[in-house]
């Protein structure tokens, strides 16, 4: 089977695992208590809404697109979902509800993109500007209040008496995005069409259709990371998420996904987002001043670019050897 | 005036230029002819300091030249109004003349002397274009005004032309021929790049022939005729190795009527009809829209008129996923655009085509598409068939072998071939030409475009003339010769 593909996909995540034990090491140095059960599900906690969101652009960027709507996306789901909770709306059909508008929303930007042939970067900066003004709109700019405790406690809640459910929320989109980029038809296109999006045409795929969907992928993650937002907080802001879709692109990028499209997997950006969130927890824990994480993040992102180079470099070198 | 001596040119695997030594005296308009890869473009661009690797010597004037940039050329006065022309359309008339060389006063440019200057070449030229008239909206005529004008800026002593009347109106064709003339009045030498031997029997003095790579003569053009003009430019052997190795097999049975197909504005009513077990050749200089017509059956373009026929039964094609799932499959010229993905290694790439087929217990198996791309490399003899390889990395005719075993693994039956064997090496060709005739010897069809006429005339049970966009000409395999070919690929009578 695929040794070398896996051999350099393996590498690349073998990057980030090193680079997270290399920081564990740091931060536990530095402080001691730093290494715990409660810091590791603290990272995860604070990686979920982050990670869900890198998860869901993934597929953008793989298509060689992007989705800079996802933090208006993310604001729509919660005043939709905490307008209808607090209308007393069954937790469970409210979600579902929540994960429609943000699927249908991530249509919209992949219509824009693939029919109106619009680029995903300026489209969704569009996207971005309407989606806020749409929930804005929805409450009149006035926060979405009482959200029902039966909510929050079905996603909030711990099980083990600490470990947030929302974790298995995370772990379950993290796993079910892999099979479907791996495993399905779909999931080959979306890599086909990064890379080459004539040459997928001329081979008989439905570009359009299946560029769409992607986009609607990318709204499902948003969806997820809005209803763990709106179960955290109890209030649905319309301010929420504003500039989250840097942190998602950033999470993606650290995992190896190519902006130009093409490349990149679901557990590398899941892997950045823990990356970014361990950085953020351990820089608080051991009480460096917060205006260090802006740098220290912008300096891991543009050393993961560096590493994809070297990487990739290194990847030719040895197939010229073989 | 320019005299090349004992100029030669390799690359990686050809000899382009072999040997070629002639002359050009001042204020000649000399004709370069020769088929597709004679080696007229690699010698225009050592001229033009493009290529500026080469054996042998440049004379201009008596004087040696090598340049080392297009620059350099550009500067002793050798210009060229180029097939693509290179302007920039933002800028105005005058501004794209002047470029690089604008007028200045201080740090600022000129403009006023700028326009002044410009104005008085094109009046040179008898233009009505203005220096100051944005490029926009004009014509491809106008725009090589504009790349002639732009020459003579550069006090050019010599100009080449590479086949300046492609995308030219009659009218604008005429007034070239004039402006050509009064050049060659003002002792400018005119290098005249064409296929359309009308045009150099009109306009130019005196014809060089290349062929191969090698120069086979130079003619006055009051001196020699048309038919004997063509058999210098082909008269070589049939290559060899394109030649039919297993018996014809095309039967009655026609698996794809084509009825008056249009894209306008690009080629308009195009019929024919393809039969099982056929390799049916399509014929044609560079420009004349098989390309075009062949991505519209397939459903690559959208077509504005005219009816398909697969099997007698009428279907609507519109895009290449309609081509597919009517058995239609096209591997295209572009290879590395149009091709293959670049991202995706060999298993993935022989199986974009028809990922149903490896679904196993509702999931994509990647075994079963590992298991796929070895049977498959194996049936193409692809030198690399390890699935994880990235098709990227291998040569230019094992790309190609990729690319053909996607459609493969398809149930494609009817295979349309757009330049089989571009960019691809000898060794590599024959292979081609071999798996070509093991598809229809399974009862598939194959269309097959290409430019290289051994290759037409070698393969093709059939063969159809295509010149301007309109099917010109068809021919049985009985009565295929190069001359014949070109005859009418060269827009001579219908």
């Amino acid at each position: 089977m695929s040794k070398a593909k896996r051999r350099r996909g393996a590498f690349r995540e073998m990057g980030i695992v090193i680079a997270l034990a290399v920081l564990f090491a740091i931060f536990t140095a530095l402080d001691l208590s730093f290494i715990s059960i409660y810091n590791v599900l603290d990272i995860i906690k604070h990686s979920t809404i982050n990670g869900l969101l890198a998860i869901g652009i993934t597929f953008a960027i793989l298509t060689g697109g992007n989705d800079l709507s996802i933090g208006s996306i993310f604001a729509v789901v919660i005043v939709v979902t905490g307008k209808i909770l607090v209308a007393g709306v069954h937790s469970v059909l409210a979600s579902l509800i929540g994960i429609a508008v943000g699927f249908l929303l991530g249509l919209v930007n992949g219509t824009l993109v693939a029919k109106l042939k619009l680029q995903p970067f300026v489209a969704t900066l569009g996207a971005m500007s309407m989606y806020r003004g749409v929930a804005y709109v929805i409450t009149g700019g006035w926060p979405v209040l009482k959200i029902p405790k039966e909510f929050r406690q079905m996603i909030e809640g711990t099980v083990f008496s600490y470990v947030p459910k929302s974790i298995f929320l995370l772990i379950g989109f993290a796993i079910i995005c892999h099979i479907v980029l791996k495993y399905t038809p779909f999931g080959s296109y979306v890599y086909a069409m990064g890379g080459n999006e004539e040459a997928t045409r001329l081979s008989g795929v439905n570009v359009d259709k299946h560029k769409i969907l992607a986009y609607g992928m990318v709204g499902i993650g948003a969806a997820l990371a809005g209803l763990v937002m709106l179960a955290r907080l109890g209030t649905g802001e319309p301010t929420a998420g504003q500039g989250y879709e840097l942190d998602a692109i950033a999470a993606a990028a650290i995992g190896g996904a190519s902006l130009a499209g093409g490349k990149g997997t679901v557990i590398g950006s899941f892997l950045g987002a823990i990356l970014l969130s361990t950085l953020k927890v351990g820089l608080i824990v051991t009480g460096v001043d917060t205006f260090y994480q802006y740098i220290a993040t912008g300096i891991i992102i543009v050393l993961a670019a560096y590493f994809e180079y070297l990487q990739s470099k290194l990847y030719s070198k040895s197939l010229i050897a073989d | 005036m320019i005299r090349f001596s004992h100029v030669s040119k390799s690359f990686p695997g050809v000899k382009a230029l072999d040997d070629v030594s002639f002359e050009v005296a001042k204020g000649e308009v000399r004709a370069l002819v020769g088929e597709n890869g004679a080696g007229k473009s690699t010698l225009l661009n050592i001229l033009h300091g493009v290529h500026t690797e080469y054996e042998g010597s440049v004379e201009i004037d008596g004087q040696e030249v090598h340049f080392r940039s297009a620059q350099d050329a550009i500067e002793f006065g050798i210009a060229k109004v180029h097939q693509e022309i290179n302007l920039i359309p933002e800028l105005s008339v005058g501004q794209n003349i002047t470029l690089g060389y604008e007028p200045r006063r201080g740090l600022f440019i000129d403009y006023d002397k700028l326009h002044e200057q410009a104005n008085a070449i094109l009046d040179r030229l008898n233009c009505r274009l203005r220096s100051e008239d944005s490029l926009k909206n004009l014509s491809a005529g106008e725009l090589q005004m504009v790349s002639i004008a732009k020459a003579l800026f550069h006090k050019a002593k010599v100009i080449s032309l590479d086949e300046p009347t492609a995308s030219l109106s009659t009218q604008e064709v005429k007034r070239l021929f004039e402006i050509i003339r009064e050049l060659k009045a003002n002792g400018i030498t005119i290098l005249y790049v064409s296929h359309r031997l009308d045009e150099i029997f009109e306009l130019t003095d005196t014809v060089t022939v290349l062929r191969d790579g090698c120069y086979m003569g130079t003619y006055r053009v009051g001196e020699i005729t048309r038919e004997q003009l063509i058999k210098h430019m082909v008269g070589r052997d049939v290559s060899a190795f394109a030649v039919r190795k297993r018996p014809r097999c095309f039967t009655d049975e026609v698996v794809l009527g084509v009825k008056d197909l249009s894209v306008e504005p690009t080629f308009r009513n195009v019929s024919f009809k393809l039969r099982r077990g056929e390799i049916l050749g399509f014929a044609g200089l560079v420009g004349s829209k098989r390309t075009d017509v062949v991505r519209a059956i397939f459903g690559a373009d959208r077509k504005t008129g005219g009816e398909v026929y697969i099997r007698g039964h009428k279907v609507e094609i519109s895009s290449p996923e309609e081509g597919l799932s009517h058995g239609i499959g096209l591997i295209p010229e572009e290879r590395k655009t149009q091709g293959f993905v670049k991202t995706l290694n060999n298993a993935d790439n022989m199986a974009l085509t028809s990922l149903r087929k490896f679904i196993r217990r509702g999931f994509v198996s990647h075994a079963a598409k590992d298991e796929n791309c070895e049977k498959l490399g194996r049936a193409v003899n692809l030198n690399i068939t390890d699935p994880s390889y990235p098709t990227q990395k291998l040569s230019g005719g094992n790309q190609q072998k990729v690319v053909l075993a996607k459609w493969l693994a398809s149930d494609a039956d009817i295979l349309i071939f757009d330049e089989p064997t571009k960019g691809v090496d000898v060794g590599a060709k024959e292979e081609i030409y071999g798996l070509i005739e093991d598809l229809v010897a399974q009862g598939k069809s194959v269309i097959m475009v290409s430019s290289e006429l051994p290759e037409i005339i070698g393969m093709s049970d059939r063969v159809l003339v295509m010149s301007e966009g309109r099917i010109v000409k068809e021919l049985d395999h009985t009565e295929l010769t190069e001359e014949r070919i070109l005859y009418y690929a060269m827009g001579e009578q219908q």
